[in-house]
């Protein structure tokens, strides 16, 4: 008969020892996973729970007329949300109808066509342009765009384009230079880096047969791009440009340098407007604590988030049905 | 003539083969891949290409349509003579050069759209068909690599959901779609089941009715099932090439018969 150890516990057992440790390190790094991944949701519902409680105020003192009323007015305490809407809505339409191109053209250019030693320092430079802070190009925007805008694109859109019956309006009016049309613009170099490294990352990543196969049946360059790789990528394409819109949405210091901030209403794409984003960064400053404007500031702060859920959402909805199909 | 045309010349008379090598060179950058092959493909046969991995000839398979193209500091030299132009002229339209001397790949590629568009999009590259034209190019093809009663009933699903063998076939019913005279093939069968594989090889010796075959392969048995002739190389050279009969019983290279028994490769 063998002589068992008479005390065996964990602690005359190296082996066990380590075991019993590892069982408990693993419990300690899944909680600290488990509070990670519950701490987004608390911060998700703290930011709600500030804006739409601060912001209470303006939405029970204006109703749903907040969101129609393009009134600003600190002075009778008139507040709407309208104009800063329509200007956040139109500039991130503008960056997106230059920037989507301009994003799709420089990644097929880099994937398809480029020498690759080029291709490698246009692909940095491209990561570069991502990581210039939004102050820089608010100040680049308002002393080179601007005036540009100013002299030079904005008085020949109106000769070319302003009599042109239908869109000639939006190519109307004085030519500030400041205005929706170049915070658009500056925002459209804003968030092509995102779209663009999006783009070439997923134009890599298709199999080289794939494409191989479609030239081969005698396909251009266009034809490969547009019938088998974009219907390939269409979902990280989509990400790539809801990553840009999101952050065209919510772009805040380049485009308050640009827009002119002026709180008017207008279909000139040259007049002075506002984003939700701008507004708040030039109010902000300037509103009292408990007054009706800080709550109008906070609403319109809940808003954008609820713009950019729609957005996130519209995306996913887009994704989902193309994926069926 | 200077440059292709859609104009279909080539197999009126099949004592001119469908493409004729000579002295072709083939560099990736500074490796020569390929040195001074000569070799003729004749018309509406079969013709193997067999050797040990990265003995050029799927290099060679990839210089017969151009597809080297794609990339830069890949070049060759040479002539490789097709309806009487040199396919590598610089200058010549390589779409429809690459519309008439179709590919099929190692592995299946179909493409990420419905069963029937991947048919149909090769042939709307070149030609504007009706709907009903269309739909009978479609349900032809697919009657030819004996698809149609597998797919009829779902000809707008995805072509992803079909089995690696039948996304094979499609690969094939979708480059005799754009009705090319010559089909490369490069390891058609390498990522197939033996059903699947079998079913490839009775194909292509239906194929071989109407278009001229190349076909790369690493498997011996494969070459010696499905070719009229096959070509033996090795690195970058071609050692030898004759009927099939001839080369797996008799070779005249001391290199090939080794290959072949099973010495090396």
């Amino acid at each position: 008969m063998m002589e068992l150890p008479s005390a065996m516990t964990a602690r005359d057992h190296p082996a066990m020892d380590t075991n019993t440790r590892g069982q408990y390190g693993d419990f300690i790094f899944g909680m600290i996973a488990r509070l990670a991944g519950w701490f987004i949701l608390l911060v998700m519902a703290g930011i709600g729970i500030v804006l739409i409680s601060g912001g209470w105020r303006a939405f029970s003192t204006f109703g749903p007329g907040f969101i129609t009323s393009t009134a600003w007015n600190p002075i009778s305490d008139h507040f709407g949300a309208a104009t800063s809407i329509f200007g956040t809505l139109v500039t991130t339409g503008i960056a997106l109808v230059f920037a989507v191109p301009f994003a799709f053209g420089v990644a097929f250019w880099l994937v398809e066509m480029a020498p690759p030693a080029l291709a490698r320092f246009i692909e940095t430079a491209v990561q570069l342009l991502a990581a210039v802070p939004s102050i820089i190009f608010g100040m680049w925007g308002f002393f080179i765009v601007v005036p540009f805008m100013a002299h030079d694109i904005e008085p020949t859109l109106t000769h070319y384009l302003g009599h042109v019956p239908g869109i000639g309006v939006l190519f109307r009016g004085a030519p500030y230079g400041t205005g929706l049309l170049s915070g658009g613009l500056i925002l459209a170099i804003m968030i092509t880096p995102f779209i663009c490294s999006v783009m070439t990352d997923v134009f890599v990543s298709i199999p080289a047969v794939l494409k191989e196969s479609a030239f081969g049946l005698g396909a251009t360059r266009w034809e490969v791009m547009r019938q088998v790789v974009l219907p390939w990528s269409r979902q990280a394409v989509m990400g790539g440009i809801m990553l840009g819109t999101g952050r065209a949405l919510g772009e805040t210091m380049a485009v308050t340098f640009v827009i002119g901030n002026s709180n008017r209403l207008g279909w000139s794409l040259f007049a002075p407007g506002n984003t939700i984003a701008s507004l708040i960064a030039l109010e902000f400053p300037e509103s009292s604590a408990g007054s009706l404007k800080l709550s109008a500031l906070l609403a319109l702060g809940a808003i954008l988030m609820i713009i950019s859920f729609i957005t996130l959402a519209c995306s996913r909805i887009f994704l989902q049905r193309g994926t069926a199909k | 003539m200077n440059n292709i045309t859609m104009d279909r010349t080539t197999g009126a008379d099949s004592t001119v083969p469908a493409l004729a090598i000579r002295n072709l060179d083939f560099w990736y950058g500074s490796n020569h891949a390929l040195k001074g092959v000569s070799l003729d493909f004749p018309t509406r046969q079969v013709t193997g290409m067999i050797g040990p991995s990265g003995c050029g000839k799927s290099t060679l398979l990839r210089i017969l349509n151009r597809m080297y193209d794609l990339y830069p500091g890949q070049r060759a030299t040479g002539e490789v003579m097709f309806d009487g132009c040199n396919i590598l002229a610089p200058g010549l339209d390589v779409n429809v050069l690459r519309s008439r001397i179709g590919m099929v790949f190692q592995k299946p590629t179909p493409f990420p759209m419905s069963i029937y568009d991947n048919i149909a999009f090769g042939v709307r590259l070149h030609e504007r068909l009706s709907r009903t034209d269309m739909d009978q190019r479609v349900e032809s093809v697919l009657r030819r690599v004996a698809l149609w009663n597998e797919v009829k009933d779902r000809l707008n699903a995805s072509a992803a959901a079909l089995s690696g063998g039948q996304q094979q076939r499609l690969c094939i019913a979708r480059t005799i779609a754009t009705r090319p005279e010559v089909i490369l093939l490069d390891e058609p069968t390498s990522a197939l089941d033996p059903i699947s594989t079998a079913r490839i090889e009775e194909l292509l010796d239906e194929l071989k009715q109407e278009f001229s075959i190349a076909i790369v392969t690493h498997n011996l048995q494969q070459a010696a099932r499905c070719a009229d002739r096959v070509a033996f190389f090795y690195m970058g050279t071609l050692v030898e090439v004759d009927t099939a009969d001839k080369m797996f019983t008799a070779p005249q290279a001391k290199r090939t018969q080794d290959y072949i028994t099973g010495r090396f490769g």
